[in-house]
């Protein structure tokens, strides 16, 4: 049985930790790296950082709180947000990043995904994907943090991330971001049919039952989570006990 | 029909070198707006001077207010003008659940909904109010709407009218004394610094000073009848005063933070923004339920070289969301798309052609704000980003 990974995810905002809801109305939370330390001892697997207007700016600033961050936290860190070539995916490796995501650039450029995998192995790429609900089982890919449409469909953009051996996606519901009104079970489902590469359920998580429901009905391999941390509705730790509690496997963690 | 070109400065009495403010990124093209010494806009100093004060106070009269007017006979005892917008809805609940008051909420109708617009108004009713809405009839609309872009240059008016004299009336009706809007336009992005001070505005301005000018009676001369135009209308002064209506602004008593009010209506009154961005602007949540809005918004920017993204980018900076050099790319980003999306429809509805639209859109448009190019293409002299 696999083990579920623990993800907190950072939204980040020029140099402040942000939380929307649907990506929208984003609210300024803290120090990033603060929260990042405090998740990081509490038990979280690893590490998302997003900055999710980057490309609503036409900016890649993450690098110099990749840096200070790696100096206390010793899991693998995701980067996201503004990377659109391999110099740039370069730069925020060697900042200390040990995977980097990429949404609005794969969308506009499919074969940078190629390009990338070829130069840093699938291992460190993710494809981040904003997904918009637009009917019954149908989801829109969105970009530039759930303001542009983009036409074209989740399961066939996730098809081909798929076939161009991205290393991981991690899918977000654009829908449910920062709702706390649980996971878009459908969409996850689906997607974790369609690929078989790892997938990081995001968007939706407000209380514990959300977590069991996510992992007993999809295939998803980890769980990113914001809302239900920032705002200190439930700790890691809680997360972990209930989780285990409902036999779900997860990463043995030693405090 | 040929369209007169308009002296844009002097209807609205305009500087007419345009410069921006020193701290957010709104300029001095905005109708009432004032600038300091320093080139620091008014609504700027005035979201200073609400950072500043002693809320609490505030909050005590608002408590006296209620205390006021609250009735115990089970009348209502407040009215609420809300479109199941964040801001509205935000008051609403507020007035209703915080402060014990007995609300009935009204709307009246946008000229075309959209469907997130919609079931907003009625996810906030379900949130548990009492709730009118008024819907003229939708050929006078038309008809007023075409009218007011053409000769105005700006198809909201008839949806102003009715924003304004609709409360007026039903409070009238329901013998309803006391009236809450959300924010006080005049004193949040411009105006006067004496409306910091003043939690109500009186009924005479109300009726008289928000209309451009013209009031629903000027359409008659374009064959508009009496009976038509008067939903649009609002009470006699007399009847408006026999009822002893006041009119208070929820801005005076609890410190006005639109991105907040949008957290607590999507809690509360289940509230979601749109599903996509609003054209013309970055954002997804603000005035987002009349398909016809955004030329509304396109008409200011043509007329001010105000557009939607500049007036959200600089309410954004004086909350502090975002800092002027993020307001400043997302101007240059967005400012001035035209508004595609219902294009057509805006046509059909108001019985014009492309070629009229464009010529009365040019008919607004200033020297001092807007240059030609060897190609015709249109530009704004002097932008932000320059």
């Amino acid at each position: 049985m696999k083990k579920i990974r623990l993800i907190p995810r950072l939204d980040i905002k020029g140099e402040n930790l942000i939380k929307g809801v649907q990506l929208e109305g984003l609210r300024i939370i803290g120090n990033p790296n603060e929260f990042a330390r405090r998740y990081y001892e509490n038990g979280a697997d690893e590490l998302i950082y997003m900055d999710t207007v980057a490309s609503l700016y036409g900016r890649n600033n993450l690098k110099d709180l990749i840096k200070k961050a790696v100096k206390d936290v010793f899991i693998p860190i995701t980067v996201g947000g503004g990377i659109r070539s391999i110099e740039d995916a370069f730069e925020i490796l060697r900042s200390g990043a040990d995977k980097i995501a990429i949404n609005t650039a794969a969308v506009k450029n499919p074969l940078l995904i190629k390009d990338l995998v070829n130069k840093f192995g699938s291992q460190s790429i993710v494809i981040s994907i904003e997904a918009k609900k637009i009917s019954e089982n149908s989801w829109e890919v969105y970009v530039e943090g759930g303001r542009e449409k983009t036409g074209i469909n989740v399961i066939d953009w996730v098809t081909k991330c798929t076939e161009a051996r991205a290393g991981e996606i991690l899918i977000t519901s654009v829908d449910r971001d920062g709702t706390k009104e649980g996971f878009d079970i459908p969409l996850l489902k689906k997607v974790s049919e369609v690929s078989n590469i790892p997938i990081i359920a995001s968007g939706g998580m407000g209380q514990l039952e959300d977590f069991t429901k996510v992992v007993k009905e999809t295939d998803v391999d980890a769980i990113s989570m914001a809302t239900i941390l920032h705002y200190n509705i439930k700790k890691i730790q809680d997360i972990r006990e209930f989780a285990l509690s409902k036999n779900i496997n997860l990463r043995e963690f030693y405090e | 029909m040929t369209i007169q070109k308009k002296n844009v400065l002097k209807l609205y009495n305009l500087p007419g070198k345009v410069v921006y403010c020193k701290k957010c990124c709104i300029s001095n093209q905005r109708p009432r707006i004032g600038f300091d010494k320093d080139g620091v806009c008014s609504a700027c100093n005035f979201a200073n001077f609400k950072k500043k004060l002693n809320w609490s106070s505030r909050e005590d009269e608002l408590k006296r207010l209620c205390d006021k007017f609250r009735k115990s006979n089970g009348d209502y005892d407040i009215l609420i003008p809300c479109s199941g917008g964040k801001d509205g809805s935000y008051v609403a609940h507020q007035m209703k659940f915080e402060y014990g008051m007995n609300p009935l909420t009204v709307t009246w109708s946008p000229l075309r909904y959209t469907d997130i617009g919609r079931k907003n108004l009625n996810a906030f009713i379900a949130s548990g109010f009492n709730h009118v809405l008024g819907t003229p009839d939708p050929t006078v609309t038309k008809k007023l709407t075409e009218l007011s872009f053409s000769h105005l240059g700006d198809p909201f008016q008839p949806f102003i009218y009715g924003q304004y004299n609709f409360p007026l009336s039903v409070a009238v009706q329901n013998e309803i004394s006391l009236i809450m809007y959300g924010e006080n336009g005049e004193v949040e992005y411009g105006g006067d610094m004496k409306n910091a001070f003043i939690p109500n505005r009186s009924v005479e301005d109300q009726v008289r000073h928000y209309f451009s000018g013209v009031s629903p009676k000027e359409w008659e001369k374009y064959g508009i009848n009496e009976a038509k135009l008067k939903p649009f209308e609002s009470p006699s002064i007399g009847k408006i005063k026999k009822n002893k209506t006041e009119i208070h602004f929820f801005s005076y008593y609890k410190y006005w933070d639109p991105q907040e009010n949008f957290y607590y209506a999507q809690e509360k009154c289940g509230f979601y923004p749109n599903p996509e961005r609003n054209e013309g602007t970055f954002s997804k949540y603000a005035s987002l339920d009349d398909k016809f809005d955004g030329f509304h918004f396109y008409l200011a920017y043509i007329k001010f070289g105000i557009g939607r993204a500049t007036s959200d980018s600089a309410h954004e900076i004086r909350d502090e969301k975002i800092d002027r050099e993020e307001g400043i790319a997302l101007i240059k980003k967005y400012d001035g798309e035209f508004p595609k999306k219902y294009y057509k429809e805006f046509l059909d509805y108001c019985s014009i052609s492309d070629e009229t639209f464009t010529q009365i859109i040019n008919s607004w448009r200033s020297e001092h704000i807007w240059f030609q190019d060897d190609k015709k293409n249109w530009h704004l002299k002097n932008p932000i980003w320059k």
